[in-house]
């Protein structure tokens, strides 16, 4: 009998169905992944199962005995347990009391700390999750914050864990390690829910596999029966196209970005230390490393919204380190932020508006003073078809749209009038894969054209697809840029981005 | 549909309202078609209690425009208050300083002078607020009560008018008030000058680079930061503009209507100012509307109470009552926003 059986569940948001009559199963101590691209319903499916949504029609059942579950606490009294894709831990406490947070242990509400860490420890122990239960949540790294959230749940006795993409931020050294733990957990009987798009590492993995497209589950089989390329084809649809990358040899004379020494301190730490790059017109520098290596901090220093504490940075000779903001752009600098919400978009403002955040000072838009809103509408409106963005109107909110169409919006944006340069940080984050290509392709047709570009992404396949040279970023420091080649030593990279700098030498002896 | 579901949830909170009048004007023992029924000819009686509403108006489009560009930019400013009575202090001092001024070259300067005092007066917590994150709600509350005790020893001392013994200056010489616009009316020009603002700040907050700068800084500051934006200069500048417009609130009511300064010119003007940006959504137009149906209610309320005995406070509590209301419509009227 199946552990978890889920009927023709549906879903639907504002009319649009994220999951359209889906059936799933999942068999007691079985690692089942839920492939699919973003938006295909996985998240969508696992958070109805777990109280977070409702449905709008089917059933589940769980030990062969009907449940609706309507908030998490009720899912987790029947011991079925989710790490979200973000986690949720109270950074300013201990690791413990994130552990026991909200549970009324023997004594409450002063319970003996020492007896639950010695449980803690002992769950820790049981499956390898070596964690340091008085540390602080804020001084963790994403890798130790997920274990906590994995403890968290064992801690209540959960045999069902569900994960929600738990490698995106974990290097390929923490994933392998990551992927001994769930075995360990399945050998001991517990039950995984493994959300992700990643092929590889299902096949590294899973016994089952549930491909979801569009909201429709597609196929279930066992992994050992299917192979990558079948996968990828019932997660897209289609073939993936290979992204052809030629050699670009430019002599245009001109220097493109190039940092020299650049370092910045930030409240007493070292974010970046004495980073020295170029970037040549028609190249594409990919940095690869897990987040919060100083990536943002990166490209920030670059456009100069965070200012360096040392080193200079130039475009085409022009030393750019005493200049605004607004005077790098001009100089012809596109900037693709990797939070379009917070930093790259006015949600509540429309399209024309949006836009308007790079040109507003722009004289060709200004007559008499006053912002030409014919001209701009005109602008947008090209945008817009240009770039193929789904919109009800010119004067939408950027909010009603779609997270591909607003990168699309950004894109437009920052790739108008051929920029000399682009700093392009996760421009595919949460993009389907058909946005992506497009993404990726616009970099492309960028780099052919004699443009500079920086690109940042923590998908190291995205940084291997596109770079020309990869420089591998760790705690504010560059511990090698290799040319991207056949004889590129992927492993190296991998140890390089943990910052294993003494394995990395002597596997490449 | 949904335009429809909007339309119902706007009639029910006239409903409400006009229910918890109803009860409000039964509770004190008076007949509600007799309240009512004052209260429209209060409103629409005569020539003169419609003037009325437009002279209550006034003030009330100056202050509220200002609040509503503050808020434009994210500056909230809850001081509108204090910096009505900084422009009536800068007109009183400027009139009887320069007191042989014609009024061509009079009327400007006061104005200019009002905006440049109230403008300063919401500057400075606007710069407490970009250079060392105090909030302005706070301090511009704060400066409230430093602008009203600052009058109440300028009517003491220096403006003090020698000839009477009570607290308030001398009237402003001629040169230095505002005409009346019909003769019989307390109608004065002051209404232009607030009609004027109101062009004004519109053409520069919504179709000037400057003014969609205020506004992207109001909406998302960070992504305007990325941008190349200066968000210290936009708040610097909208809270000068926001303060300066309540100042020349301030201006219009001493050249216009009581000619001279004293202390109880704005029975809380500058506070009724944030209803008015709130329910008019922080645009000029929809200031206009909102200044002009809160100086309705005002002004009808004293019609109640002089023919059918209700207090005016009730005019307070309904103020307060479509307040709550429109803040909590989206959630008490849930059913009928969201599309099903």
């Amino acid at each position: 009998m199946a552990l978890l059986s889920m009927k023709n569940i549906s879903k639907s948001f504002f009319g649009k169905m994220a999951n359209s009559q889906v059936c799933f199963d999942l068999e007691p101590g079985e690692i089942h992944a839920l492939l699919g691209e973003n938006g295909a319903g996985k998240t969508t499916l696992m958070n109805i199962l777990y109280g977070i949504y409702s449905r709008d029609s089917g059933d589940i059942f769980w030990k062969g005995q009907e449940v609706s579950f309507t908030s998490p606490r009720d899912a987790i009294a029947f011991k079925i347990g989710m790490v979200h894709q973000h986690f949720m831990l109270v950074p300013t406490l201990t690791v413990s009391q994130n552990i026991t947070l909200g549970l009324k242990e023997k004594g409450y509400p002063f319970p003996d700390r020492k007896v639950l860490n010695a449980t803690i420890m002992e769950v820790s122990q049981k499956y390898g999750l070596q964690i340091d239960v008085n540390a602080y949540i804020s001084n963790l790294s994403v890798g130790e914050q997920q274990r906590v959230e994995i403890i968290k749940l064992l801690y209540r006795d959960a045999e069902l864990l569900i994960l929600d993409e738990p490698t995106a931020m974990l290097t390929p050294q923490e994933t392998e390690y990551f992927f001994e733990v769930l075995r360990k957990l399945r050998a001991d009987g517990h039950s995984v829910i493994i959300i992700t798009h990643r092929i590889p590492e299902i096949m590294s993995i899973s016994d089952r596999v549930t491909v979801l497209r569009d909201g429709y589950n597609v196929v279930t089989a066992k992994t050992s029966d299917i192979s990558e390329q079948e996968l990828s084809r019932y997660m897209i649809g289609r073939q993936l196209q290979i992204i052809q990358r030629e050699t670009i040899l430019s002599d245009t004379g001109r220097e493109g970005i190039a940092l020299e020494e650049v370092s910045l301190q930030e409240k007493g730490r070292e974010r970046l230390n004495s980073l020295s790059l170029q970037i040549a017109p028609g190249e594409i520098v990919g940095v690869a490393g897990v987040d919060g290596n100083g990536q943002k901090e990166l490209v920030e220093v670059i456009l100069g919204i965070r200012k360096q504490s040392s080193g200079k940075i130039r475009m085409d000779g022009v030393d750019m380190s005493s200049l605004s903001v607004l005077e790098r752009k001009k100089l012809g600098i596109g900037y693709i932020s990797d939070d379009r919400h917070q930093d790259g978009l006015v949600m509540d403002m429309s399209l024309t508006d949006n836009i308007l955040l790079k040109t507003h000072t722009d004289r060709r838009f200004i007559k008499h003073g006053l912002i030409n809103t014919r001209l701009v509408r005109a602008e947008t409106q090209k945008a817009v078809e240009d770039y193929a963005i789904k919109t009800p109107g010119l004067n939408t909110p950027l909010r009603y749209l779609s997270g591909g169409n607003q990168q699309k919006l950004i894109l437009a944006r920052e790739m108008a009038g051929n920029p000399k340069a682009i700093i392009a940080h996760q421009p595919s984050r949460g993009l389907d894969i058909g946005a992506t290509e497009f993404v990726q392709q616009q970099l492309l047709q960028h780099r052919s054209n004699g443009c500079s570009i920086l690109l940042i992404s923590a998908d190291l396949e995205e940084v291997l697809l596109l770079s020309d040279r990869i420089a591998v970023l760790y705690k504010g420091c560059f511990l090698g840029i290799f040319p991207n080649t056949q004889e590129l030593d992927l492993s190296q990279i991998g140890l390089l981005m943990a910052g294993k700098t003494s394995e990395a030498r002597k596997e490449s002896l | 549909m949904k335009q429809f579901g909007k339309l119902l949830s706007y009639l029910g909170i006239a409903f409400l309202t006009l229910s918890i009048s109803i009860l409000l004007i039964l509770l004190v023992g008076s007949s509600v078609t007799q309240a009512f029924s004052s209260f429209l000819s209060g409103i629409f009686g005569s020539f003169y209690s419609v003037s009325e509403v437009m002279v209550k108006a006034t003030p009330l489009i100056l202050t509220g425009l200002g609040v509503a560009v503050g808020s434009r930019s994210g500056f909230i400013n809850i001081g509108a208050e204090g910096q009505l009575y900084m422009g009536a202090i800068a007109v009183t001092f400027i009139a009887f300083w320069l007191n042989d001024l014609p009024a061509i070259v009079m009327i400007p300067l006061v104005i200019l002078g009002g905006f440049v005092f109230g403008g300063i007066w919401s500057v400075i917590p606007g710069f407490l607020k970009v250079r060392f994150g105090i909030s302005e709600v706070i301090t511009t509350l704060m400066f409230n009560y430093i602008a009203l005790s600052i009058v109440g020893i300028l009517v003491r001392t220096w403006l003090k008018d020698p000839a009477s013994s009570l607290p308030m200056s001398a009237f402003l010489p001629d040169g230095a008030t505002l005409p009346t616009l019909i003769s019989t009316t307390r109608l004065h020009a002051g209404l232009l000058v607030a009609l004027i603002s109101v062009v004004l700040v519109w053409l520069v907050v919504w179709k000037t680079p400057t003014g969609y700068e205020m506004r992207a800084v109001g909406l998302n500051p960070r992504a305007s930061k990325c941008s190349g934006i200066s968000v210290y200069k936009n708040i610097i500048l909208s809270s000068l503009i926001s303060g300066g417009l309540a100042g020349i609130a301030g201006v219009c009511e001493v050249s216009g209507l009581h000619h001279k300064l004293l202390e109880g010119i704005s029975p809380g003007y500058g506070y009724i100012a944030i209803i008015v940006a709130l329910l008019g959504k922080n645009h000029p137009v929809g200031v206009v509307i909102s200044a002009l149906g809160i100086a309705a209610l005002q002004v009808g309320s004293l019609g109640m109470q002089r023919m059918a005995g209700v207090p005016t406070s009730i005019s307070s509590i309904i103020m307060g009552v479509v307040v709550l209301l429109i803040l909590a419509r989206k959630s008490l009227f849930r059913r009928l926003l969201t599309d099903e």
